[in-house]
């Protein structure tokens, strides 16, 4: 009797591939979606000793000022009533210690822009400012 | 119930590898072409009190270290300085006491990339008790 040819073992990576592609997919569109929140006209000052930043907290506000004293929060301009009432509300949900503001101001932009958004963060209660700098460029 | 015999003459299993490695391949260069090196950013932390407008004005405060920005120079305890002299007195008094309140007044023409300058050297020293106020008019 002949004997019967034994079938090769193979593996369906199709479901793996598809996986990994969906997964490539949702990272790259997410990356970008997080670049947009940035406004990246804005160049900060160097600052070599300052304390790199490492983590980023969910709840921190990044409130950017650009070279003409602008207010903008994730790229939409605001007043400086409305940064107000913004702080004032995220001070009285999460308390004012637990709300880290972070002031994005331009190398060139003149104090009393920045006057304006710190003043709006004490207003809301918020003595304790963060002021963005750059420790290392990388470009 | 019969049990499956393990039979040692099965033929090895082969998978085709090649459009997998190329996808890779072509993934690997998308990143290496596209990818640019990060910025490190920095925080650097300010008090800013709230005015107190029922507080008696007393400038004659001599514990607090008081350092005005104005346009294009720094003033140290009214005396203006460079930023060289004012990295270097930074140093002297955080050797002495580096808990003291360091007293940042910024004139508003004045640009932000002083007041960075003055944080980072302050930064540099450990002097962690800065505070920001503003001056109008200047």
């Amino acid at each position: 009797m002949r004997k019967q040819e034994e079938p090769y073992l193979t593996g369906n990576l199709t479901a793996m591939i598809d996986v990994v592609f969906q997964l490539i997919i949702f990272f790259v569109c997410t990356v970008a979606m997080q670049d947009k929140a940035i406004d990246d006209s804005i160049r900060l000052s160097m600052a070599p000793h300052g304390v790199a930043k490492v983590n980023k907290n969910p709840l921190e506000i990044n409130v950017d000022v650009d070279k003409r004293g602008r207010l903008s929060i994730v790229r939409t301009p605001v007043t400086r009533d409305l940064l107000g009432a913004i702080l004032l509300k995220a001070t009285q949900t999460y308390g004012a210690d637990n709300v880290p503001v972070i002031i994005r101001g331009d190398e060139k932009t003149k104090h009393e822009a920045i006057k304006d958004a710190m003043d709006a963060c004490s207003q809301a209660g918020i003595i304790k400012i963060r002021l963005a700098a750059m420790k290392e460029r990388g470009s | 119930m019969a049990r499956k015999r393990w039979r040692p003459d099965a033929r090895p299993g082969e998978l085709n590898l090649t459009a997998m490695i190329d996808v890779a391949f072509q993934l690997l260069s998308f990143f290496l072409i596209t990818v640019k090196p990060v910025d490190v950013l920095a925080d650097l932390t300010a008090f800013r009190p709230m005015p107190d407008k029922k507080a008696v004005k007393n400038d004659n405060n001599t514990a607090m270290i008081k350092i005005m920005i104005m346009p294009g120079t720094f003033v140290f305890n009214d005396r203006a300085c460079t930023p060289a002299e004012l990295d270097r007195k930074l140093e002297m008094l955080a050797a002495a006491d580096p808990t003291q309140t360091v007293l940042v007044m910024c004139a508003n023409q004045s640009i932000h990339e002083q007041l960075i300058e003055l944080l980072d050297k302050c930064a540099k020293w450990k002097l962690t008790n800065v505070s920001v106020v503003s001056s109008g008019g200047i």
